[in-house]
């Protein structure tokens, strides 16, 4: 097995912990020890997911918020109310917290805390197993290396090469292109399109292995002029040692 | 109004001869659900290498410049059947139902008719 990001989530799920496993790039919510949702900046949420593809309307949306919010109901409401189906809000939900949760559990990102008790206000959805949503985002984030072995794609700014790859762009790609201006980021074009921010980094690791897409180049560190202990030097300066420094150097000229 | 584990409980109990049944996200690789399979069917694993099988047939089509859908895929090995069917409702963005037939029991024609069936309660 491989080894866990979030030794926490194993433990919390273990013991059926019901509260929000805050993260420094996102949220998982648990109801005994089962992800119920999860919310990363770095991710458009269901709302966006929801209401960009022109599926529900926003006013809609912000009406089953209103209505339903305090009660931890929102979820419910909609299908409920008819405004969508349960298969539908089910997949989307789905989409959404997985989306979430790979970045939440990005490794190494900070200090981990759990807040007990915390309940999210869209409600229970489908639940899934913490151990399934970990094993999840470590799959994503293998096939993305996969991919294309380069990081900094999906963080970068995407930028299409002017010289004509040759190679075919699907249809869902080909959005992605057309978005691309230069200053756009994955995670903004994801956001604009109503899909999934790892969705989009599939997409733009693709085209960039396609050459269709510029893959950044790390900008090299540029190297110290002067060795690092310079700058300690120079915080406490030992004026007898420089007096010595320049008598010597005076005397050997 | 079917959900996930419905329609995939649908699949598995009407059709003759299913031995699994997945709901898969193609561009992720994701198998949103699973019902059957077993230890001779890892079904998550078959969710994700059948979306490069459908990703590899899409860039043909581009290439080819065929301005045409895919409906489903059949491919048909020694003793089973392996039924992918692409997914059209306002919420299936990129799903595909994939399913697995034993051979010997399976009736090919039915089972493509009553997946179509199910995809169309499956309301997306």
């Amino acid at each position: 097995m491989s080894t866990t990001v979030s030794p926490m989530l194993v433990r919390l799920a273990a013991e059926r912990a019901t509260g929000a496993l805050l993260r420094d790039h996102g949220t998982l919510y648990l109801v005994d020890g089962q992800v119920v949702h999860a919310e990363s900046p770095a991710s458009p949420g269901i709302d966006v997911l929801l209401t960009s593809a022109g599926r529900l309307p926003a006013e809609d949306w912000q009406e089953a918020v209103d209505r339903a919010g305090t009660r931890g109901r929102v979820g419910r409401f909609l299908v409920d109310s008819g405004r969508l189906a349960d298969g539908e809000l089910e997949l989307c939900h789905l989409s959404a917290l997985f989306d979430a949760a790979f970045f939440a559990l990005a490794p190494g990102s900070g200090p981990t805390r759990f807040r007990y008790g915390a309940a999210h206000w869209l409600g229970r959805i489908r639940p899934v197993s913490a151990a399934v949503v970990e094993r999840e985002s470590q799959r994503r984030r293998r096939l993305l290396d996969e991919l294309w072995p380069y990081p900094d794609t999906d963080t970068a700014p995407v930028v299409r090469r002017t010289t004509p790859s040759g190679q075919p762009v699907t249809p869902r790609q080909r959005a992605v292109l057309d978005l691309a201006d230069g200053e756009r980021t994955p995670g903004d074009i994801a956001r604009a399109l109503g899909r999934p921010a790892f969705h989009t980094l599939i997409d733009v690791r693709r085209l960039a292995a396609a050459g269709t897409v510029a893959t950044p180049r790390v900008a090299p560190t540029a190297p110290s002029p002067v060795p690092a202990w310079v700058a300690q030097v120079a915080d406490d300066p030992d004026t007898a040692l420089l007096r010595r420094l320049r008598d010597a150097l005076e005397a050997s000229l | 109004m079917a959900n996930t584990e419905t329609t995939l409980k649908e699949a598995m109990t009407s059709i003759e001869g299913t031995i699994g049944v997945a709901l898969v996200d193609y561009t992720s690789g994701m198998a949103l659900g699973t019902l059957g399979g077993g230890k001779d069917l890892d079904l998550t694993v078959a969710a994700a290498g059948n979306t490069d099988v459908v990703r590899a047939k899409v860039r043909t089509m581009e290439h080819l410049g065929l301005k045409d859908e895919i409906e489903d895929i059949l491919i048909t090995l020694g003793g089973q059947y392996h039924l992918i069917r692409l997914l059209k409702g306002r919420g299936a963005n990129g799903l595909f139902l994939y399913l697995a037939l034993d051979k010997g029991r399976a009736n090919l024609a039915m089972a493509r008719h009553q997946l179509k069936k199910i995809e169309a309660e499956l309301d997306l």
